[in-house]
């Protein structure tokens, strides 16, 4: 029995949980958290986010002085970004096909932030309605 | 691999985040909790509050790391100095495998 805990996207949550349900999980816990993740001190990529960043905000009622200032505390790495926090039970051989399909869902072109997944052995499991332990409490 | 909850006062994280990032662990998800410990809350005049606001700090690290990590919190979180109650609770439990979505790779 394990426990998966994924941190992804909030955007992403509608298409996470479509994923889910596709590859047969048997229902899951989530979470609004804030998050962030290793520091990104790669310039190429950090530049790559900056232009992308500076293009989304700049139109004609915003300060380019004011939009730099934001979007350079943005990439410092401090900050912490709205995330949702999945929780998952499941059978041990059910493990990589969930992985896969939350890592599937999740992927996007940005290359930074799309999200981490954890992987946690759990000892027991009742389903409080029943009584059932262990294995027969997840599905 | 090690996941550290981390109970602290909502005042107090930022300082325990900061701390921890200048020591690189940079990588941390938080909550907004409410709970209550061993005191069973704080009884105020007549009054008894059981659901104290806290943050929980969650963070996955390395399990050479554990001993910094801890320490770090320990002494960042703790107010006073010999500490007081409701500075809040530090979990440990292994973690067995991480994946990285954006990169695809196995592994913090």
């Amino acid at each position: 029995m394990k426990e998966i805990m994924a941190v992804v996207r909030m955007k992403k949550t509608g298409a996470t949980k479509k994923a889910l349900v596709a590859a047969g999980v048997a229902g899951f816990t989530a979470v609004k958290v804030m998050g962030r993740g290793r520091l990104v001190t790669d310039p190429q990529e950090l530049e790559k986010c900056r232009q992308k960043l500076l293009a989304m905000g700049m139109d004609e009622f915003s300060d380019a002085g004011e939009t730099e200032k934001l979007v350079t505390g943005f990439l410092d790495g401090s900050r912490f970004f709205p995330r949702r926090l999945f929780m998952i039970l499941a059978h041990d051989d059910d493990v990589p096909r969930i992985v896969e399909a939350i890592a599937g869902a999740n992927r996007t072109e940005y290359g930074i932030g799309d999200g981490t997944i954890f992987i946690m052995a759990v000892q027991d499991a009742v389903r409080v309605r029943t009584g059932e332990a262990g294995e027969a409490a997840i599905w | 691999m090690l996941l550290i909850r981390a109970i602290v006062r909502p005042e107090k994280k930022d300082e325990v985040l900061a701390e921890l990032s200048s020591a690189g662990f940079n990588a941390a998800t938080m909550v907004d909790v409410v709970g209550r410990g061993k005191q069973k809350g704080i009884k105020i005049g007549g009054m008894v509050y059981d659901e104290i606001p806290k943050t929980l700090i969650m963070m996955v690290i390395p399990e050479e790391a554990r001993e910094k990590v801890v320490r770090m919190i320990l002494s960042v979180a703790k107010t006073g100095t010999d500490g007081t109650f409701g500075d809040g609770k530090i979990f440990v439990s292994p973690v067995e495998e991480v994946y990285t979505i954006s990169k695809g790779t196995r592994g913090l």
